[in-house]
């Protein structure tokens, strides 16, 4: 059930006054109130697949339990940590790799296996990267043991199931029992629905009015038509407005819904068009994902603790896989890849300049720059991101630099003008959703090291009568647009 | 002000505005379903991609019209009506693709009141999958699932799709301005200026329309080739629906252009259809007439007296007389065009 949907309006609005309910009356049942409704929530997709979440809860719950009782006793759990992970990742790797490897192996070797097609479950690669972190922090001895109720609901909780932040269980857990006083709860509430509305009105009113423009010049290349220079920029830059509004769209309200329940998800999205390097980007786009990477593929690779080289290849890797978590096609790792040789120039820049005294003059123009070159390089790895094979990517990136065809699916009129001097207005200066309400705690603190989000006043969301009905009038406006719409971009992942 | 004062004046602004919304859209539909010439305005173009399914699915109609813009403009079921005696509905919308004239038709046969569908085959021309629809078409169009079966929502999906999406409300409300600019004992065929599909194509307008579609071609792509076996397969069974298919008429000289821009392409087009054509009758039980209007005849040919057609409003798209034409033709009339039974019908 896409959370832009009349079925989740119905269902969130349904699903928070029966909880309203049972926070005041029955408090004991209101965790398991929510399991329910989130296994109906994933049901709604697919109920047969609901089946392997509940199969994939039991067993890590099984394996982690039994680390750290293990570990408790001080024997050994490598073991156990490696069938768990075994188990995860097969799981992953059948479901969502085992066609792209099969295909890949039969092109490349000459075989001819059978390439399996099998239904990828919604979800997998976020709920799989959750129970994951929880069976290494087991085994690190950092994972208490809960209740099966409330690690089941860790997993399924609805508002991050389909499409993150990806949770951990430490930061969730200990919230599915607090609780919260009426003044509280009209908070929660008001912040919940406001949050919930701008992201709605993002998908609908912003996202989803670029995508045609993106879509028709990606599927040209895809037929193999040679896009000319004026359609290549604007479907790749109609693609990266796109995406960041997809998906500050998905986050807000995936936020907001939580907000309501008053449960606070992990930040997530912090403007990363305002990043001014390559590192930056990356502790404000997808911050959740960025941290698992982090935390549980860079550090345990050894992170930057062995030496410059083996830090670079510790980030290539990282990047690598990172990109191919995205989707079983070669084309995300390609983009991962790119990321990782931002990332390792980036480090190596820093590296090469960090006694570097730029002249007086320069100065003012050091940070405009850099978000620009930041922004510039990001677009370019769009380009691969969004292509459905290699050879429309080459097709885009030869438009792009004007050795494409003379296609003209989209027009460069004044209002396209209009509309992408209004865009890069908006997320190079405009605050995000997360500054206007930061004073209300939105969400959960970004990770250590990661770049801190700053409470606005201008523009600062408030609780008033004109901040009711402008956020109002937007919402119902968001609402008339629902119909034209499609699914969220990082449902897919 | 305090959270709860928030939050109450937030829905009382949502729930007002949402009252409003419903009562707009329903008074329009009102309005609409009995004024006389209401079914005109499936004629209009704007959001009829939104709001067709659901008006399908409220007039339940005997004889419905699926195609592009060329159905759209060209078969008024006010005319029909009167002509023919049935309840019709023109189930045309902009730029159709391939894809999407495959789910509307199985949508239309999906409607058990539905005896007769009509259907330009050009909605398979435009086999160009830089137009194809987004994977929410399915769900949000017309709530069946990726295979085609209707969702349990699809109760939700009507009252949603009628009284609270934008485009039923951008649809209603050019349908209303227009319904109510029409005078007393005015019908749409006095108002081309309101209803364009009664308009008039002048010898200008030809000129510059054939600078525009100069470049156009008439062919029949894989991708869509399979979009028009999958609808053929989804009629075989149909034996108490009778289905007609036919190459519009479009302009003579935009025909002259398909020819000289790909003269292969659209002789293989025609060619594959009615070998499929041929090869459905043969095993189905649903029978298929296929008629092609895409030819030299007193249609594509016709004059155009003081540089005025009476025929066309463009190059592509004929005006809603002419749909009559073209029904009575199908339906065993005389008159212009060719009926394709065999592959030697073909020319």
């Amino acid at each position: 059930m896409p959370f832009n949907s009349y079925p989740y309006l119905v269902f969130i609005i349904v699903v928070v006054l029966v909880f309203l309910f049972l926070e005041e009356r029955l408090p004991w049942a209101k965790r398991a109130f929510l399991l329910l409704v989130s296994y109906g929530f994933y049901a709604w997709w697919r109920a047969d697949f609901i089946l392997l979440v509940v199969g994939s809860t039991i067993v890590n719950y099984a394996v982690g339990g039994e680390i750290t009782r293990r570990h408790a006793l001080s024997r050994p759990t490598r073991a156990l940590l490696v069938a768990g992970l075994v188990f995860n990742l097969g799981l992953i790797g059948l479901f969502k790799y085992a066609g792209l490897f099969v295909m890949s192996a039969d092109g490349l070797l000459g075989l001819d296996y059978p390439i399996p097609h099998l239904f990828l479950p919604l979800a997998i690669s976020f709920f799989t990267f959750e129970q994951i972190s929880y069976l290494v922090d087991a085994a690190d001895g950092k994972a208490k043991r809960y209740s099966f109720l409330d690690y089941a609901l860790f997993v399924s909780y609805f508002p991050h199931l389909i499409a993150g932040p990806i949770v951990r269980y430490n930061d969730l857990i200990p919230q599915f029992s607090s609780s919260r006083t009426r003044e509280e709860r009209d908070r929660d509430l008001s912040l919940g629905v406001t949050l919930f509305t701008l992201g709605l009105a993002k998908k609908t009113l912003i996202a989803e009015s670029l995508a045609p423009f993106s879509d028709v010049v990606f599927a040209a290349a895809r037929q193999g038509l040679a896009v000319s220079a004026v359609d290549a920029w604007l479907g790749t830059l109609f693609f990266a407005f796109q995406i960041y509004f997809d998906f500050s769209a998905y986050t807000d309200m995936a936020l907001g819904s939580s907000c309501m329940l008053g449960i606070r998800l992990p930040f997530n999205f912090n403007s990363p068009y305002k990043a001014a390097s390559i590192i930056d980007f990356w502790r404000r786009w997808h911050v959740s994902l960025s941290a698992f990477l982090r935390d549980y593929l860079y550090f345990a690779l050894g992170g930057n603790r062995k030496g410059p080289a083996l830090r670079y290849i510790n980030l290539m890797i990282t990047m690598l896989l990172g990109g191919l978590w995205h989707g079983a096609n070669w084309t995300f790792m390609i983009w991962g890849g790119l990321h990782g040789l931002y990332l390792c120039v980036n480090h190596a820049w820093h590296a090469a300049t960090e006694n570097v005294r730029w002249p007086r003059l320069l100065r003012p123009f050091g940070h405009p720059a850099a978000v620009l070159i930041t922004f510039a390089a990001t677009t370019l790895a769009w380009v691969v991101f969004r292509a459905q094979n290699f050879s429309s990517a080459l097709i885009m990136l030869k438009g792009l630099v004007g050795l494409g065809g003379a296609t003209s699916f989209v027009s460069f009129t004044p209002l396209a003008a209009l509309a992408l001097v209004a865009l890069f207005a908006i997320v190079w200066f405009a605050p995000n959703s997360m500054e206007m309400t930061w004073a209300f705690h939105p969400a959960l603190d970004p990770p250590k090291g990661y770049t801190k989000v700053r409470a606005i006043r201008w523009l600062a969301w408030r609780p008033s009568r004109l901040s009711a009905t402008v956020i109002g009038l937007i919402g119902i406006a968001a609402v008339l647009a629902l119909s034209n719409l499609s699914p969220f971009i990082y449902f897919q992942f | 002000m305090s959270a709860k004062h928030y939050l109450a004046w937030f829905l009382s602004v949502v729930a007002t505005a949402l009252v409003a919304l419903v009562a707009f859209n329903a008074y329009c539909e009102y309005v609409i379903f009995s004024d006389p010439n209401g079914a005109s305005v499936e004629t209009v173009s704007g959001f009829e991609r939104v709001l067709k399914p659901a008006w399908l699915d409220s007039i339940a109609p005997q004889m419905v019209f699926v195609g592009s813009s060329r159905i759209r403009e060209g078969f008024d079921p006010v005319l029909i009506d009167a002509a023919f005696h049935v309840k019709s509905f023109d189930y045309g919308v902009s730029s159709i693709t391939p894809y999407e004239a495959r789910r509307f038709l199985e949508d239309t046969l999906a409607h058990p009141s539905v005896r007769t569908v009509v259907m330009a085959l050009d909605a398979f021309a435009g086999g160009n999958d830089a137009q194809k629809i987004g994977p929410g078409f399915d769900e949000l169009r017309l709530a069946v699932t990726a295979d085609g079966r209707p969702t349990p929502r699809r109760a939700l999906w009507l009252f949603t799709t009628r009284y609270l999406s934008g485009g039923a409300a951008g649809m209603h409300a050019l349908a209303l301005y227009d319904l109510m600019q029409l005078g007393p004992g005015q019908t749409a065929t006095d108002r081309p200026d309101l209803f364009e599909a009664y308009s008039r194509m002048t010898a200008a307008s030809m000129r510059l329309d054939l600078a525009f579609r100069g470049e156009r071609v008439m062919r029949l792509s894989r991708s869509a080739h399979e979009e028009f076996k999958a609808a053929l397969a989804d009629l075989c069974p149909r034996a108490d629906v009778r289905a007609y298919l036919f190459f519009p008429p479009d302009n003579g000289a935009v025909i002259e252009r398909y020819l000289a821009n790909d003269r292969a392409g659209l002789l293989a087009f025609k060619q594959t259809v009615l070998e499929d054509v041929v090869r459905h009758n043969a095993v189905c039980p649903n029978q298929i007439a296929l008629f092609d209007f895409m030819t030299r005849n007193a249609i594509t040919e016709a004059p155009m007296p003081n540089g005025v057609s009476e025929t066309y409003l463009d190059l592509v798209h004929f005006r809603p007389p002419v749909g009559v034409v073209l029904l009575k033709r199908m339906l065993g009339e005389a008159g212009p065009g060719t009926e394709l039974v065999a592959p030697a019908s073909l020319h």
